[in-house]
């Protein structure tokens, strides 16, 4: 019943709970001139990596040479896009924040979480990899750098990122754990 | 028309929060808010460091801020990563404690279960005001590194050192040190050694731009024992001496600062600033620091999760504990200190059951902490090498041994200490302190060469000549091409009336270190003292090439060049000595000499 009642709000809402009712049809993130995108369009039959960051995060800024280092590594085999799910980050901060950090990806915002929903993603950094079929097949932590949130590895011993792009660019290869969750900032926080 | 359907988006609203309201919490759990219940902690506990120019990643001065990060802040105080306070509680109170209570830790968790409720504003207490800049005010002296550090987007942690040369003309005494690290939020920590004798610039290879290094050691060249711990940690409020301890700085002295730096992601310039209040009494109170250790007790197999360090240290005099600083790398564990007083009673001085060095400290104590005459300082540290160390700088985990690396292991406990109750007329309660440590490192390890140099210093320092050749040799044993070693050992058996045998290992010292200004100043000495006046007038001249205002050595150099009849030569260096310094007694002497010798 209440889902329904929610459904039925959702014209009111927006496209947020168009995504919990089922209707995966309108991802609806925004370029940083405002634009609706949708991630997959543009995929052109490759895998799609979205990457979740908030700008107030020490562990989203401490990841970014790992992020590029893997994005430069897998750029033909998959799309990768930079996602701001903070509603209160202007288009304007999250230009500084990018070019602060020196990335050369495309970039969104998420305002409404529709990404996060789709993508099941709890915390920044954390990353969802969808196969060519648009099926995702791994969200969570990008490797196991971070201990918690005062304790770091000297270098990470797992690699599910890297795991996850290599499983959805390969023919049928399965994944030893679909979600892993990262340490960082949680993205209920800012809803 | 729109009405109606308002009235239902808000019921469907408020019935969706429902759950997250603590319906299921056991017991009459009312609903905290935060102007209420939880603004009055984050601003105690919180905003000093998250708030914009500190330390902390994000600010925690308002609602909106702290709802941003609302679960984060449960999860951090739960575990208690926040705020960032390592050791347990105990009896000996520390001042200046970071932890939170339980009740507070319990307070925020509840609160941000029952879905984080911002509350009347007429709850809201005043936001906290803090002083902008300088937290003492504007500084007498503001130093400012000559050139900053770029520090790399990634990689593992950066350890620099910066020097600071003091532009001070006359002796000054600091009773605060406020100590600007650059961009706090990428700075772990920074500690400030004293540097009489330029020892560290030798490390630069850009003069003024530093050196890397995680563990640095200063030399010192007269009995002059580090008495004060300058440190910085996120969130530390400069602290102000007590009365009569301030610290001495002298014309010509460095001030280094050690810094730990971590990576943000992007790169970053940091180039700290140091500001130091002076007062004009001079220190009558003179603390030290003394140092437990064991790092030749490092020698940790790879797998071992365990793996025991100790040293015990008895007092030989009383004194008043104010600090204590214990120090250890990435596989440091479970770190403890305990002092057993003389009736058998046992006190801990710091627990800390999860070292973590990111977070290392110093700790003062909210209260001096009398240790009567007799009492041990016990150290207890354990190491884990296994892989189940996530910290573990190798994977997989390789032997481990002490030393000054990150990738090595440490073992130190510094405490700072004020001896009190004694007679001054039985000499420094500090030198009887520094004799009965470097006697028991002696003890602890035979095969020492520190303790057995600064055994020999103390000795050497208190008169026994004899006691501290013996200590001198047996450094110099175990490290033939040590200069410091060498030179100590040739200056020794010059006050001791043996020039002729202290020759060669003054010159050992020198083929060590060739711009080793007391090497040639105690080597032209003993040259001088066996009538070689020629050598010593060479070695003299290169003493000065190294310290060119140096009135000591003018001295000496005239006092070698009259003796070869070089008058008129002699004549101009004392002349020299005293433009540098005009009480030095051997220009003035000799030139008086000179005078009588030939009025012309």
């Amino acid at each position: 019943m209440r889902r329904a009642k929610f459904c039925i709000n959702s014209m009111w809402l927006g496209t947020v709970l168009a995504v919990l009712c089922g209707l995966a049809t309108a991802q609806q993130a925004l370029d940083l001139e405002g634009h609706a995108v949708n991630p997959f369009a543009a995929a052109s039959g490759k895998p799609v990596v979205l990457i979740f960051l908030r700008r107030d995060c020490p562990v989203s800024g401490r990841y970014a040479p790992v992020i590029q280092k893997i994005s430069n590594e897998y750029a033909n085999r998959a799309t990768f896009w930079l996602v701001y799910p903070d509603k209160t980050d202007s288009p304007q901060e999250i230009r500084k924040s990018v070019a602060d950090y020196g990335y050369h990806l495309p970039v969104l915002r998420d305002p409404e979480h529709a990404l996060v929903k789709l993508s099941r993603v709890q915390i920044t950094p954390e990353v969802a990899v969808f196969d060519r079929d648009r099926q995702l097949i791994y969200d969570g932590r990008i490797d196991d750098w971070y201990i918690d949130l005062s304790r770091a590895r000297p270098a990470p011993t797992t690699h599910e990122l890297r795991d996850a792009i290599t499983a959805a660019t390969a023919a049928r290869t399965t994944l030893a754990q679909k979600e892993v969750r990262g340490v960082g900032c949680y993205i209920s926080d800012v809803e | 028309m729109s009405f109606p359907l308002r009235s239902i988006l808000l019921v469907l609203l408020s019935s969706t929060l429902a759950p997250m309201l603590p319906a299921q919490s056991s017991g009459p759990a009312s609903q905290l808010t935060f102007n209420r219940d939880i603004a009055p902690i984050v601003f105690r506990s919180c905003s000093t460091c998250h708030r914009p120019g500190e330390a902390a990643p994000f600010s925690l001065l308002n609602y909106s801020d702290v709802k941003k990060h609302a679960r984060q802040i449960a999860d951090v105080v739960r575990s208690r990563t926040m705020p960032p306070w390592l050791p347990e509680p105990q009896e000996l109170k520390f001042a200046d404690e970071l932890r939170l209570s339980d009740a507070d830790m319990n307070r925020i968790v509840t609160w941000v279960e029952q879905g984080a409720v911002e509350g009347a504003p007429a709850d809201l207490p005043p936001a906290p005001r803090f002083v902008q800049g300088w937290r003492l005010g504007q500084p007498d002296l503001v130093l400012k590194a000559e050139k900053p550090l770029i520090l790399p987007p990634e990689g593992t942690d950066t350890y620099w050192n910066f020097i600071f040369r003091l532009p001070i003309q006359q002796t000054k005494w600091v009773k605060a040190v406020e100590i600007r690290p650059g961009d706090k939020q990428y700075v772990h920590h920074a500690n400030i050694l004293v540097d009489r004798a330029h020892a560290s610039r030798q490390r630069e290879t850009d003069p003024g731009a530093g050196f890397g290094g995680m563990e640095i050691r200063i030399e010192s060249q007269v009995f002059d024992p580090d008495s004060h711990l300058l440190f910085w940690k996120p969130g530390t409020i400069p602290y102000v001496e007590p009365e009569g301890m301030a610290l001495r700085l002298d014309k010509g002295t460095d001030l280094v600062l050690n810094t730990h730096l971590q990576p943000s992601g992007k790169p970053e310039v940091i180039q700290p600033s140091i500001g130091l209040y002076f007062t004009d009494h001079p220190a009558t109170k003179l603390p030290m620091l003394l140092q437990l250790e064991n790092d030749l007790k490092l020698d940790i197999p790879p797998g071992e999760k365990d793996f025991l360090v100790t040293d015990d240290f008895t007092l030989p005099v009383d004194v008043d504990l104010m600090a204590i600083y214990p120090h250890a790398h990435y596989l440091g564990k479970d770190i403890q200190a305990q002092a057993t007083f003389p009736d058998g009673t046992k006190k801990t001085l710091i627990h800390i059951p999860q070292w973590n060095l990111n977070w290392q400290a110093v700790y003062r104590y909210a209260e001096p902490v009398l240790l009567p005459r007799g009492t041990t300082i016990s150290l207890r540290f354990s190491y884990d090498n296994s892989v189940e160390n996530p910290m573990n700088p190798n994977h997989p985990p390789l032997r481990v041994k002490g030393g000054n690396r990150s990738t090595d292991e440490m073992c130190h406990l510094w405490l700072q200490v004020l001896p009190v109750n004694f007679d001054a007329a039985n000499g420094d309660p500090r030198m009887v302190l520094q004799e009965a440590l470097a006697r028991h490192n002696v003890e602890k390890n035979p095969a020492d060469f520190e303790a057995h140099y600064n055994l020999g210093a103390m000795l050497q320092a208190r008169g026994n000549l004899d006691a501290a050749l013996a200590e001198y040799q047996a450094a110099v044993k175990l490290r033939p091409d040590d200069a410091t070693g060498n030179n100590a050992l040739g200056a020794a058996l010059v006050q001791g009336g043996h020039p002729a045998q202290a020759v060669s290992y003054l010159q050992a010292a020198l083929k060590a270190r060739a711009d080793y200004f007391d090497a040639h100043y105690n080597l032209g000495f003993a040259l001088a003292q066996q009538d070689d006046f020629a050598g010593a007038v060479e070695q003299f001249q290169a003493a000065l090439r190294l310290q060119p205002q140096d009135a000591a050595v003018e001295a000496n150099l005239g006092a070698a060049l009259a003796e070869m009849g070089r008058y008129a030569d002699a004549r101009a260096h004392f002349q020299h000595a005293l433009l540098l310094d005009p009480t030095q007694p051997i220009a003035k002497e000799n030139l008086e000499a000179l005078k009588e010798m030939n009025p012309r």
